[in-house]
């Protein structure tokens, strides 16, 4: 179970919630909602400590979760972030880049090379990013809390109804899921709806 | 410096005379830029030989200590210059990622691979020269590869964060990126060294007097030790230049 008490969320001086609180519990679909730049993300990142929380606490079990402890309450997470497209090299790692014999190294003319600059990989297609998501969470079989960022941004209301069997499944079998997304039909679904 | 010595090098200047009249004749605006470069590279080549002729001469452990500190810091700016990368954030990071893979990688081959006596300044200077360079020629394809696959890819060292991997486990698959990237030309070209660039190399030290084995196995514990002080030195560089990349928060900044 993750409770939020009395939480601020702030990001960069710009105050998005105060005093919010709601309790996630095992085994439900917690959707939180809102427009756009409402702090939907920045909850989330809050809930997993990548941000600090202003005021109010989070905890998870019981256990105050800090920017410091937050790494152990992630190992109890699973995690599908927003732009799930951009993940192309979690999918596919990248081959390694190629090298023409002019590009030489060892007493070559070494400091008049070019830097190597990565480019900006494909997206992923609707079909991958329900394989990533479905790979992720198979792999979280032993993780206790599911969070999910627009996990249906891209997605088409057939491919974002098979994304809430997943997150089903992961509440059936008594896992708390944590999902922020603006699709009537992921709101519709939720035990708790969280509006920012 | 003697007579001869000066007209020696003013008959080999006088070389110039065959790229300075092509120029003149087919592209004259390029002329003066050709000669400035010609001082440049003239004035470079004897304020650096005057240093190592000082620095043999003296021969002092602590003046070959400095000399390396100088070069690392030297190619560390060159390599944060040409990565585009903030010279007074990064740069105590990437000099001393240089400096300790270098002189690491050197101690090796100087105390235990050739073996000499380690401050001896006819090898400290050129092995450490050698490496160095080699080091940041690598450093500008390994650092810029890690920074640039960071910020690209910078969901997915979030998401793997997000799924619970420590800091060091989701840089990973940046790691990976970047050895790749410092490994690949060398691996692609080792092979066709000989051909290319060792013959000057080699020249230079059968002039040192050295004997056909004695030389291919000074070469071949170089070029290990280049490879190696690369690696070193870039993973160093990286892991001191950490708290600079990212925020308390793991946030890339």
């Amino acid at each position: 179970m993750l409770e939020v008490k009395d939480a601020t969320i702030t990001v960069g001086g710009q105050v998005l919630a105060v005093g919010l609180s709601f309790m996630a519990r095992d085994g439900e679909l917690t959707c939180i909602t809102g427009p756009e730049g409402s702090g939907k993300t920045s909850l989330l990142r809050t809930l997993m400590g990548f941000l600090p929380v202003g005021s109010g606490y989070v905890s998870v079990d019981g256990e105050l979760l800090t920017v410091k402890s937050s790494q152990a309450f992630r190992r109890m997470m699973a995690y599908l972030p927003q732009q799930m497209e951009q993940l192309r090299h979690q999918l596919e790692p990248p081959e390694a880049p190629t090298s023409k014999a002019d590009d030489y190294a060892v007493w070559g003319g070494g400091l008049s090379l070019k830097p190597v600059s990565e480019t900006i990989a494909a997206p992923l297609s609707p079909e991958e990013i329900l394989r990533l998501a479905a790979e992720t969470l198979r792999q979280s079989a032993d993780k206790q809390i599911i969070i999910a960022d627009e996990p249906a941004a891209r997605l088409s209301s057939e491919q974002t109804m098979q994304m809430l069997d997943l997150f089903r499944q992961q509440a059936e079998a008594g896992k708390t899921v944590l999902i922020a997304s603006r699709k009537p039909q992921i709101v519709a679904e939720a035990q708790q709806v969280i509006n920012l | 410096m003697n007579t001869s010595l000066i007209l020696h090098t003013i008959l080999g200047l006088l070389l110039l005379l065959i790229p300075a009249g092509a120029l003149y004749f087919l592209e004259r605006k390029m002329l003066p830029t050709f000669l400035v470069s010609v001082a440049r590279m003239v004035v470079q080549l004897l304020a650096l030989c005057l240093v190592v002729w000082a620095l043999i001469r003296l021969d002092s452990p602590w003046l070959l200590l400095v000399w390396l500190v100088v070069i690392a810091a030297y190619s560390g700016w060159l390599v944060l210059k040409r990565c585009q990368l903030a010279v007074g954030t990064f740069l105590p990071a990437v000099g001393a990622g240089l400096l300790v893979g270098v002189a690491l990688c050197s101690l090796w081959l100087l105390a235990l691979v050739l073996p000499v006596r380690v401050f001896d300044a006819r090898w400290f200077v050129p092995v450490t020269a050698l490496l160095t360079g080699h080091a940041a020629a690598m450093m500008i394809r390994g650092l810029n590869t890690y920074v640039s696959a960071l910020k690209t890819d910078e969901q997915q060292y979030e998401f793997l964060r997000g799924n619970g991997q420590s800091h060091f486990k989701a840089l990973m698959p940046f790691l990976r990126r970047s050895l790749l990237a410092v490994l690949s030309p060398t691996i692609a070209n080792l092979s066709g060294l000989c051909l290319t660039a060792m013959p000057l190399l080699l020249c230079g030290i059968f002039l040192g007097g050295m004997t056909p084995i004695n030389a291919f196995v000074l070469m071949l514990h170089m070029t290990v030790g280049c490879v190696a002080a690369s690696v070193l030195a870039l993973a160093l560089a990286i892991w001191l230049a950490d708290r600079q990349l990212f925020d308390k928060f793991g946030k890339l900044q």
